[in-house]
């Protein structure tokens, strides 16, 4: 698929997305370019679109070093009010990894095991219920690639 | 699948471990087996989603998440829903201790 198509299809995705937040939101099936991006910033524009986010508010943490590239634990903690929370990285084949969907009034405080097949960034985007984005982005060294890497 | 609930002052920390081969399209065919991943996950309590997260081939192998929410008491239930991208599905419910 050509660029201009693949943004043209954003595009017409983003349109039929309603802007109120529901519960039980399937990311995958209501902004399917953000799966297909293969650079953080092409995840992040195809699941908020432009947007310049503030470098704070978002605590998340990682092992510097990961032996295992196939089961790298992460921690992503906020007392920011969102709506949802995004997690990117640059070392695989796509970037997105994760989005998650903030119940309302509920806490961010989330951990998971994430592969990564070489030494790369990850991105941590929240989405505050504010309309503004917050950001967070924390090298990892991986010695054994994952994901089959 | 496993599932844990605690809750800790007001708050349920929640511990989920799905079984699942969790493989996307390139490490399947590294692996010669099908591509197939958990695509969303979400978490009820008291008839409300108190969590949800829509997945990706590189969340690890058996997937693992804690979350924590509020707005439970001990003994009430918390189900937790997972669907891969075949469309299977598998629940679990678990009383909050």
């Amino acid at each position: 698929m050509d660029r201009r198509k693949f943004l043209g299809l954003g595009l017409a995705a983003a349109a039929l997305v309603p802007a109120t937040t529901l519960n039980a939101i399937d990311f995958r099936d209501t902004k399917p370019d953000t799966w297909k991006a293969v650079s953080t910033a092409d995840a992040i524009k195809g699941l908020y679109g432009d947007i310049t986010p503030l470098e704070e508010g978002v605590n998340v943490k990682a092992p510097k070093l990961a032996e295992n590239g196939g089961a790298i634990p992460v921690k992503i903690k906020s007392d920011i009010q969102a709506k949802s929370v995004a997690l990117f990285q640059d070392a695989n084949p796509r970037s997105a990894v994760a989005v998650f969907t903030v119940s309302e009034g509920q806490p961010i405080d989330y951990t998971l095991k994430i592969k990564m097949r070489k030494t790369g960034k990850i991105t941590v985007i929240v989405e505050g219920t504010n309309g503004k984005f917050y950001s967070k982005v924390l090298p990892i060294e991986v010695s054994i690639g994952g994901c089959g890497g | 699948m496993k599932v844990k609930a605690k809750l800790k002052g007001d708050v349920v920390k929640v511990k989920v471990l799905a079984e699942h081969v969790n493989a996307g399209p390139e490490e399947a065919e590294k692996k010669k087996i099908e591509p197939n991943f958990i695509k969303s996950v979400i978490a009820k309590a008291n008839g409300k989603v108190v969590f949800e997260v829509s997945g990706s081939g590189f969340i690890s192998k058996n997937p693992q998440f804690t979350f924590t929410f509020k707005g439970a008491k001990k003994g009430d239930e918390v189900e937790v829903t997972w669907t891969d991208i075949k469309g299977n599905t598998k629940s679990k419910k678990k009383a909050i201790k």
